[in-house]
C-alpha cells in the first residue's frame, strides 16, 4: 500500500482529497501544514497532496511548512488550488487575483500529449473550480500542462522533480477525470 | 473503498467502549440521525433515548412521520413540540447565520433539559463531514454554521458522540442500506428546516407558505421521476423569497411574493450540479403553487446555480 499524506491548508475539500485517496486504497492521513518534514520522513511518506486553502492564502501566505516540503522532498507532490499557487510562488512564479475568478463547472484543455499525470484524460474535459486567484507567471523550469478560457495556467509540472500544481479540483465528484488524475498521481508515488 | 459492514462492526465496538452511561440522540428522522440511532442502540440498547424536536419548521406531516419512524425502530423516545419557542426566538431575525446559531442553541437547550431530567451524560449527533467542514474553524473559512456544530456551547456538560463524523452522505446511505433501514434513500433536510428556506424573517405565516410549496415541489418531482420523465434529484425543494412582484389574478392586480424551485444532483453535497427539470414538470409545479397559495405567491422562478458558486440551500 502506498502512503500519501494530505497537507491541510484549510480548504473546503481537504477531507475530500483524503477520501479520494482512501477510496483508491492509499494509506492516507490529513496532517496540519505545520507538520515537520522530518516527521513525514519518519512515517515513510511516498507522496504529498498540498490542499487548497482558506480564502486568498495562495496569494500571499506562507502555508505553514509547505516551503520546507518543496525544498526537501524527492517524492511526488501534488499542489491543488492554493497548494498549486504556493508552489508557483515558491519557485519564483507569480500569483495574482484572477480577472475572472472561476467557480463551478469549467472546460479544461490539456496542452501536452504525454504527461503521466494526464494519461487517459481527454484533451477537453469538465473540471470543477473554486478560485479567486491564479498563477499568472510560470516559474522557471516549469511546464504548463493545461488551461481554461479564463485561466491560462490550470496545471503545471516542475521539470526537476515530480511536482505538479493544479488550479482545478480533481478531488470532487463532478470533475470528470478526477479519479483518473489521482490514480496517475498514485502511480507516480509508487514508482 | 468504504466498507459499510466493516464500518458498522468497528463503530459498534468503539461505541461500547466510548459510552459509559445514558445517552440522548438528536433524532430528526433523516438518514444521518437514523443510522446513528440504530448504531448506538445496537451498542448500548435501551440506555439510548431518542429526542425529536418539532421546531415548527418541519415539512408537511413530518412530525407524525418521524414519530412513527421512532416507533418502528423500537426506540425509547421523547417527542417535543417546541415550535412556539422557536418562533419566538427567531422573531425579527433576518441574518442567515444568526438564524442558524439561534436554532442550534435552542436545540442544545432542549437537549440539556431532557438530559437533566433523565440523568443523561452523552449527546449523540449524526454530524457528517460536510457539517463540520462548512462550519469552519482553525484555518477553514465558515461557509455556514451547521446547527449541530455552530450551535454547540463552548462549555457543554454533555459529552459529544459523533459516530459519522468522517462520512459523507453517500457513505451514510451505504451504512443505512446495509442495516436495511427504509430511510436510506430519503432526501436530505437541513436541521434548521424551513427556517432557512425563507429569506428574511422566518415567521410562522411564511413557514406555512414555504411548507406548502415544498410539498408541491416534492410530490410533483417524485411523481415525474417515478414515471421516468426525469432523474430523481439528490435534493429538491422550494424557497420563499420575500420579493413582491406584480401579477394579475382574475382581472385584478396581484402583488405577492416569489417562490424559487431548487433541485440538485450530488453525491456528497460538497459539489452539486443543478438538476434539469423538464419544462412540463416545471409548468405543473408553477401552476399548482400559484393556485394553491393564491394572493401570497404570484411568481415562480427556477434556480440554475451549481455548487460552487451557490450552496444547495439558499441560507
Amino acid at each position: 500500500m502506498v502512503r500519501i499524506y494530505v497537507i491541510d491548508n484549510g480548504g473546503q475539500w481537504t477531507h475530500r482529497e483524503w477520501r479520494t485517496l482512501r477510496d483508491l486504497e492509499v494509506e492516507t492521513t490529513i496532517v496540519p501544514n505545520t507538520t515537520l518534514f522530518s516527521d513525514l520522513e519518519k512515517d515513510n511518506v511516498q507522496g504529498l497532496v498540498l490542499s487548497g486553502g482558506a480564502p486568498r492564502i495562495g496569494l500571499n501566505s506562507t502555508l505553514g511548512n509547505c516551503a520546507e516540503y518543496l525544498d526537501k522532498a524527492d517524492f511526488p507532490i501534488l499542489g491543488i488550488c492554493a497548494g498549486h499557487q504556493f508552489m508557483a510562488r515558491h519557485f519564483g512564479g507569480r500569483v495574482q487575483p484572477s480577472e475572472l475568478p472561476e467557480f463551478g463547472k469549467v472546460e479544461l484543455t490539456i496542452c501536452t500529449e504525454d504527461d503521466p499525470l494526464f494519461k487517459g484524460v481527454s484533451k477537453k474535459s469538465i473540471v470543477w473550480e473554486s478560485h479567486n486567484d491564479e498563477v499568472t507567471v510560470l516559474p522557471n523550469d516549469f511546464t504548463k500542462l493545461a488551461e481554461s478560457d479564463n485561466c491560462k495556467i490550470q496545471a503545471m509540472r516542475y521539470n526537476k522533480k515530480p511536482f505538479y500544481g493544479l488550479q482545478f479540483h480533481p478531488e470532487v465528484e463532478h470533475t470528470q477525470f478526477g479519479d483518473k488524475i489521482f490514480k496517475n498521481f498514485i502511480q507516480l508515488c509508487e514508482e | 473503498m468504504f466498507n459499510a459492514e466493516k464500518f458498522i462492526e468497528k463503530t459498534i465496538s468503539t461505541l461500547q467502549k466510548e459510552i459509559k452511561g445514558k445517552s440522548l440522540i438528536a433524532f430528526s428522522g433523516g438518514v444521518d440521525s437514523t443510522v446513528c440511532a440504530t448504531l448506538v442502540k445496537k451498542a448500548i440498547d435501551n440506555h439510548l433515548i431518542a429526542v425529536h424536536v418539532n421546531t415548527g419548521y418541519m415539512r408537511k406531516n413530518e412530525p407524525e412521520q418521524v414519530k412513527k419512524m421512532m416507533e418502528d425502530l423500537s426506540l425509547n423516545y421523547r417527542f417535543i413540540d417546541a415550535s412556539k419557542e422557536y418562533y419566538l426566538a427567531l422573531k425579527g431575525v433576518e441574518d442567515p447565520e444568526k438564524k442558524r446559531k439561534i436554532i442550534g442553541e435552542t436545540f442544545i437547550k432542549i437537549f440539556e433539559k431532557v438530559a437533566r431530567e433523565e440523568n443523561i451524560e452523552y449527546l449523540v449527533q449524526g454530524t457528517i463531514a460536510p457539517d463540520w467542514i462548512e462550519s469552519g474553524g482553525g484555518l477553514r473559512d465558515t461557509i455556514k454554521s451547521h446547527h449541530n456544530v455552530g450551535g454547540l456551547p463552548k462549555k457543554m456538560k454533555l459529552k459529544l458522540v459523533e459516530p459519522l463524523h468522517d462520512l459523507y452522505k453517500d457513505e451514510v446511505r451505504k451504512v443505512a442500506r446495509s442495516m436495511q433501514l427504509d430511510v436510506s434513500e430519503r432526501q436530505p433536510f437541513p436541521g434548521p428546516g424551513l427556517a432557512i428556506r425563507i429569506i428574511g424573517e422566518a415567521t410562522p405565516e411564511r413557514a406555512a407558505l414555504v411548507r406548502e410549496a415544498c410539498d408541491i415541489v416534492e410530490k410533483e418531482i417524485e411523481k415525474a421521476s417515478d414515471q421516468g420523465i426525469m432523474e430523481r434529484p439528490w435534493q429538491y425543494f422550494a424557497v420563499l423569497i420575500p420579493i413582491r412582484t406584480v401579477g394579475v389574478h382574475g382581472d385584478k392586480r396581484a402583488y405577492g411574493n416569489t417562490i424559487a424551485i431548487r433541485a440538485v444532483q450530488s453525491v456528497d453535497a460538497m459539489t452539486c450540479q443543478y438538476s434539469t427539470i423538464p419544462h412540463d414538470v416545471l409548468d405543473v409545479i408553477s401552476t399548482k403553487i400559484t393556485n394553491t397559495l393564491g394572493e401570497n405567491i404570484n411568481r415562480i422562478v427556477y434556480d440554475v446555480t451549481n455548487k460552487p458558486p451557490g450552496t444547495v440551500e439558499w441560507e
